[in-house]
């Protein structure tokens, strides 16, 4: 199957030509606040280009009438989003792992016995700030953990942020939405290094890392049974096909009842009807029913 | 601690889902997710529209609904979009809609040789289907088409589904068109609030 990602902008092209980067920066600034000087040019660039070629759009005018004119917004929103994603970091969005304790999970063990599996996985792990944070918020929240036998799925289609995910070092900046309780049970210093901190061994060897692409149903057997799947702010950066085949995949990855969690900007409902929208009180999840019925 | 290594692809692979298995057979498969992985194959051959189409007409189960649909919106070809267009005109307004979701994402160039023709279908709720198809066509021609619903559909509900349309594109050069449909429906108050939404959006407001 073929990916359904855009490939990264060319890095060595020149990005978009002067009169077209002041215009979109003007629109953004007047429609968002956003503001955008010439010394942003690649971080926009490469971004505007993402989203031109997941649209389709030729020009960046094209572009700009899409922005400007479609009736739900969507296209502008999922702009704004990725033009203010610049790294993730321990706990980001917490609400959604906040939903996973206080509700998801009650629910997916609903009738299982003790010592049964309970599967969550982490789609686009990036260098692992998410896995890390559920293992975390599972082990001081989840009042049910001991109950069950949790296995932590992460997967990224970047070999390299993997790589920094598994070795599970993080700087400061990573780690300022942790308690400093939380730091020092689940954090070692690095060396003598006042700014590096290593995830302790027995979380980073508790996660299943793997190299995956999410729209390849080939690479996707493997993932079968479920629970509850994270794909946050990634789904953005797929066309409407692409975004389409994810959710597919989702599907067939998860048991019945399993849930997806899906970023602040996004909905699964504008993806596909494959899923049931659930609001619980801490967030939305979407949740897969039963074979031909509703959850 | 309650967590453990994972282990992945605990469930053996069923023999309708094997790698060797014909996924055209797996279609009618009785297990609704074998049908689901046939279609997902399926989704791969271009030559695979036929069984994917015949399967989706009699298939109740959303999920291999929805498995088949994406398997031909990924083929893509004209004759995917041929294979899709009967179905709306099916009862069914799930099925319906999904099928206009689906062929909107189909590529401009295979959709609009059979979709631009239904502008001009006997059935109002095929053309306002086909407006709405055209209105999300990546193509040069789209605004010209939409006009010309507005210049000569005798039916005001599909001409309304031309002005929405036009007023998501943004394209000022309909304005004319726009004026022209006031003069023709001079006593229906949707038209005279639509268009003026439309010119309200055209000035970026």
């Amino acid at each position: 199957m073929t990916a359904g990602m855009n490939a990264p902008p060319d890095e060595s092209s020149p990005g978009l030509p002067p009169a077209d980067y002041e215009m979109l920066c003007d629109f953004l600034r007047e429609r968002t606040g956003l503001s955008f000087t010439e010394a942003k040019r690649y971080f926009v660039d490469r971004r505007v280009a993402a989203r031109m070629a997941a649209v389709g759009a030729a020009t960046v005018r094209e572009y700009m009438r899409l922005l400007r004119f479609q009736a739900s917004g969507e296209e502008l929103q999922l702009l704004v989003n990725l033009m203010t994603v610049n790294e993730t970091y321990f706990f980001r969005e917490k609400y959604q792992f906040d939903c996973l304790v206080n509700s998801a999970l009650d629910e997916v063990v609903r009738g299982r016995p003790p010592g049964a599996r309970v599967r969550i996985w982490s789609a686009g792990c990036s260098t692992g700030e998410e896995p890390y944070s559920i293992a975390i918020m599972l082990l001081e929240h989840w009042r049910r953990v001991d109950e069950f036998e949790i296995e932590l799925y992460a997967s990224d289609i970047d070999s390299s942020v993997l790589a920094r995910a598994q070795e599970g070092i993080y700087e400061e900046r990573s780690l300022q939405g942790l308690p400093a309780h939380l730091r020092a049970k689940y954090f070692r210093r690095v060396g003598s290094d006042p700014d590096r901190w290593r995830i302790i061994e027995e979380l980073r060897e508790s996660i299943d890392f793997s190299h995956v692409n999410i729209v390849d149903p080939e690479q996707l057997r493997a993932f079968r049974g479920i629970d509850v799947i994270f794909c946050r702010n990634l789904l953005i950066y797929f066309d409407d096909l692409g975004r389409r085949e994810a959710a597919s995949m989702f599907y067939d990855a998860l048991a019945p009842n399993g849930f997806v969690c899906l970023g602040h900007s996004e909905s699964m409902s504008r993806i596909s009807s494959l899923f049931v929208p659930r609001r619980f009180p801490d967030a939305i999840l979407y949740q897969k029913p039963v074979q031909g019925g509703l959850p | 601690m309650a967590l453990v290594k994972a282990k992945k692809n605990a469930a053996p692979v069923p023999a309708a889902e094997a790698p060797g298995a014909d996924p055209r057979a797996g279609l009618s498969d009785s297990d609704a997710a074998v049908r689901r992985q046939a279609a997902h194959r399926l989704a791969q051959d271009p030559g695979a529209v036929s069984p994917l189409a015949d399967r989706l007409a009699i298939e109740t189960e959303p999920g291999v609904r929805e498995a088949i649909l994406t398997a031909l919106v990924r083929i893509g070809t004209g004759e995917a979009v041929e294979a899709l267009l009967p179905l709306l005109a099916r009862e069914d307004a799930g099925l319906r809609n999904a099928v206009l979701e689906s062929v909107q994402q189909m590529p401009g160039e295979s959709v609009a040789p059979s979709v631009v023709p239904l502008l001009g279908h006997a059935d109002s709720d095929l053309r306002i289907f086909a407006v709405q198809l055209v209105g999300k066509l990546r193509h040069p021609e789209r605004p010209a088409w939409l006009a010309g619903v507005l210049e000569q559909d005798p039916h005001v509900n599909v001409c309304l589904a031309a002005v929405e349309a036009l007023g998501e594109i943004g394209d000022p050069a309909a304005l004319p068109a726009l004026e022209r449909l006031l003069l023709r429906f001079p006593e229906d108050p949707m038209v005279g609030f639509s268009v003026d939404a439309a010119r309200r959006r055209f000035r970026g407001g």
